[in-house]
């Protein structure tokens, strides 16, 4: 059997599930004798094959037009979609701004934060993605495997890596879905 | 007994039992949310369904009794289905992204039931309406955005303690937690005991002391007893790296039932005073450090001339909210080998001195337990505020007030009981033997007298109802409520008079009730039953020793110990005393040290350590124990004997 194809990208979150990725130390060498990783934003390539990979891992929920675009470019181009970590699962900590509405938010950021002086902008550049309420990745785009956590544990991110490289889908119980 | 099955497993329950309950009872687990083991079943949540054969749709097992022959499914693809989906609605409806909780991680309710069913996310997404956060509360934080609408709360605030200060406002979706008409918690009626907190399945009430200080697998549990006041309820005293994190009211405790006030709950964690940590000596008029060495040096050298000295020697109070252990040491050291005439309570016996004279008189004991005021459909309340004080008795009275408990408030101050009472009798000064005597004199004139022994004359009854302070209207009125109950209890608390006492024990007689005396402090009881309890007169003592264990000094006592030519305080906190001290001993706290209590009922019991004393405190029993050495004296620790050797108001056991 070929290795799996496996392709990640990060959207509206803090790139924390990543690093919880990379916290699985020395196991990674296990994982990618298992896998053949594409893509991810901490290597080189960055957008998945467009011939298509087999599993594709979204971090981060969603929360622009640009986020958008990479989560259909990744759903259209994986067989399994994977949403990791408690952003692109739930919309995490960037959903708190759905409490505000946007203009409140781009308000408070680009305006009325305290180190701003008066020449303070909200950017309006046509060639900007434009802010959206934040929404889970499954608000967008079907998802067939979930890992929440923030960030999710080393350990689980390794379970469920490990079970889809070896063609299965991770079932998350017990202490993979929630440590203490 | 009711037969039926419980997925195939035949279950026999008592007649009344819902299918939940049954469930439990042959080890078969079912989720719950809005079900509480203490509160009457709500059927709210519907994290309980379970498939019932025969029935149109699945049901709530937390409300549905069990019927005979009835056949019960809770792990079916249906039920399993239903949970799920309860949960996604429960989840949907408000905000429960909580990366870091006070409950989050393990003590969530809510969270662990999802883990439970194996939930990696919601299929549904929160619609982000936001709700208020209220934290105008001392002690509490009302999160609406947390809450999942299982009025467990609304329940124990009204079940449990009698308050009726949470409800909820608005419908459906819209529902608000809200206290009395939607005021800040803060300034509503709530009187912060903090039940609504501890039986919250969410976040959506902490406690803001101990919020974000250590989830449950991170903190260490001591089961114990309040030390607070005299009722001595169970507690739970949760610990994290020696950081007092939270208390919370034991379930399982016989007394409370998991009850607890602001005392018990949250004083101790707001607590704000200044640690002693070492000895203080005065020298060339200022206080110093000092070590225990030199403090007990300094006592010695003062106290020596003064050993069998009676009026003019050592005087020496103590709180009554120290261990009995410590008392007794106490009470050696200063009666007997001081042989001093002025050793007492801070409380001056004002709770307990009319109380054990009387049973002292009558060789008896005459009083009844908690359990009696559980039960109580007629509380007569004489002088005391429970609302104030012994808040636990309080609430046991005020829960039943809905079920037809009525109340009877005797006082000529006002009393927050006042606005909840049928009658409320207000003459004099105090409360009046007179008075009292009245009521009994309208109860026997009108022939509702329980007890028929009793003969007086005509003459006599109407001298003494015309002499009760108090109109023949309101008299026929408290006369009516004696009548119809079956349970009338007598409640008195401080500075109660001894003739007075003598006649709530004779109405009690007359009306066969259960007196109830609240005393004071902890250890009001034993304190009393030792004979420390007369009041403090200080003039011409040489020297004064002060145990004040957790007690903050009340004015009246800084005004009459600031005068002693020589002032000795042992206490665990720094107060105006400890500043104008010639020695100051530094002493543990009641939650450093082990010790044994007598509740106001009798009851013997023991509060457990359950937390490290700081270094360089030593524990009261030691202090008072390593005082006696410098004396060559040895002290009798037989407590039990020194207790019991004079008949006390109601049964010392346990």
């Amino acid at each position: 059997m070929a290795k799996p194809k496996v392709s990640s990208d990060w959207m509206a979150g803090c790139s924390g599930c990543h690093m919880s990725f990379l916290d699985i130390d020395e196991r990674i060498a296990t994982v990618l004798d298992l896998i053949d990783l594409r893509s991810s934003p901490i290597t080189d390539l960055k957008h998945p094959d467009e011939s298509g990979v087999d599993v594709g891992i979204l971090e981060g929920g969603i929360n622009n037009t640009s986020n958008e675009e990479v989560a259909h470019r990744m759903r259209q181009r994986s067989k399994i979609l994977v949403a990791l970590g408690d952003c692109a699962v739930f919309g995490g900590v960037p959903a708190m701004r759905n409490f505000f509405t946007i203009e409140e938010s781009l308000r408070r950021a680009y305006i009325e934060t305290e180190s701003t002086d008066s020449s303070g902008k909200i950017p309006d550049d046509p060639e900007l993605c434009v802010p959206t309420r934040v929404r889970a990745l499954q608000e967008v785009v079907p998802v067939d495997v979930f890992v929440p956590g923030c960030p999710p544990d080393a350990d689980t991110i390794f379970f469920a890596l490990s079970e889809l490289a070896q063609g299965r889908i991770p079932v998350l119980k017990d202490k993979n879905l929630s440590w203490q | 007994m009711t037969k039926l099955t419980i997925n195939n497993k035949p279950v026999d329950v008592a007649e009344g039992t819902t299918v939940l309950n049954a469930a439990r009872s042959a080890g078969i687990e079912i989720p719950t949310l809005c079900e509480h083991p203490h509160l009457t079943p709500y059927g709210g949540c519907r994290l309980c369904l379970v498939d019932v054969e025969g029935a149109r749709t699945l049901q709530p097992s937390c409300t549905l009794p069990v019927t005979e022959g009835m056949v019960v499914k809770t792990d079916t693809d249906k039920v399993l289905a239903a949970r799920k989906f309860v949960l996604t609605l429960i989840f949907s409806e408000r905000n429960h992204f909580c990366p870091f909780c006070q409950v989050s991680g393990g003590d969530c309710e809510l969270q662990n039931a999802a883990y439970r069913e194996g939930m990696t996310h919601w299929p549904l997404q929160p619609n982000w309406q936001p709700f208020p956060v209220d934290a105008s509360h001392p002690y509490i934080v009302m999160e609406n955005n947390r809450c999942i609408l299982c009025r467990r709360c609304v329940r124990a605030c009204g079940e449990l303690v009698g308050n009726f200060t949470l409800g909820f406002e608005e419908r459906g979706a819209r529902s608000l937690l809200v206290a009395d008409l939607g005021v800040p918690l803060g300034s509503s009626s709530c009187i912060s005991c903090g039940s609504c907190v501890q039986v919250c399945p969410t976040g959506a009430l902490i406690d803001r002391w101990s919020a974000y200080r250590g989830k449950e697998t991170q903190v260490e549990k001591t089961q114990s007893v309040c030390t607070g006041c005299s009722i001595g309820c169970g507690i739970d005293v949760l610990v994290r790296d020696n950081n007092l994190v939270r208390i919370e009211g034991n379930w399982d405790a016989e007394l409370n039932e998991g009850v607890l006030c602001k005392i018990g709950r949250f004083e101790p964690l707001a607590e704000d005073r200044n640690r002693l940590l070492t000895p203080q000596v005065r020298k060339d008029g200022k206080l110093k450090a000092a070590t225990w060495e030199e403090a007990f040096e300094m006592i010695q050298s003062k106290f020596s001339p003064l050993v069998g000295k009676k009026g003019d020697g050592v005087a020496a109070l103590v709180s009554s909210g120290l261990p009995l252990e410590s008392l007794n040491a106490f009470k050696k050291l200063y009666s007997d080998y001081f042989q001093s005439g002025m050793v007492t309570t801070t409380e001056e016996g004002e709770y307990t001195a009319a109380a054990s004279a009387f049973a002292r008189s009558t060789g008896k004991s005459f009083e009844g337990s908690l359990a009696d005021v559980q039960k109580a459909d007629l509380a007569i309340v004489f002088g005391v505020d429970l609302v104030k004080e012994h808040e636990v008795i309080g609430f046991f009275i005020k829960r039943n007030i809905p079920n037809g408990t009525k109340l009877v408030v005797v006082d000529p101050a006002t009393n927050t009981l006042d606005l909840l009472a049928d009658v409320t009798l207000k003459s004099g000064k105090s409360v009046e033997a007179n008075l009292v005597h009245g009521i009994t004199a309208a109860v026997i004139s009108a022939g509702a007298a329980k007890n028929t022994d009793i003969r007086v004359s005509e003459a006599h009854l109407k001298t003494a109802i015309l002499e009760s302070g108090v109109s023949n209207n309101e008299l026929s009125k408290v006369v009516d409520l004696i009548k119809s109950a079956d349970n009338c209890i007598l409640v008195y608390g401080k500075g109660i008079s001894d003739e007075a006492l003598k006649q709530i024990v004779h109405l009690a007689e007359v009306t066969q009730a259960k007196v109830i005396g609240t005393r004071g402090g902890a250890n009001s009881l034993a304190a009393s039953q030792l004979g420390l309890d007369s009041r403090i007169k200080l003039n011409g003592h040489q020297a004064v020793f002060a145990a004040f264990g957790n007690e903050d000094p009340s004015q009246y006592l800084i005004q009459q110990l600031e005068k002693a030519p020589f002032l000795v305080v042992q206490a665990a906190y720094g107060s105006a005393l400890t500043a104008r001290a010639d020695v100051v001993l530094p002493s543990f706290t009641c939650l450093e040290q082990d010790g044994t209590f007598v509740n106001f009922e009798g009851k013997i019991q023991q509060s457990k350590k359950s937390m490290t004393a700081p270094e360089g405190t030593k524990s009261d029993h030691e202090i008072l124990t390593s005082l006696a050495g410098l004396f060559g004296q040895k002290l009798d620790t037989d407590w039990k004997k020194s207790i019991t050797a004079n008949p006390a108001p109601v049964t010392i056991q346990g």
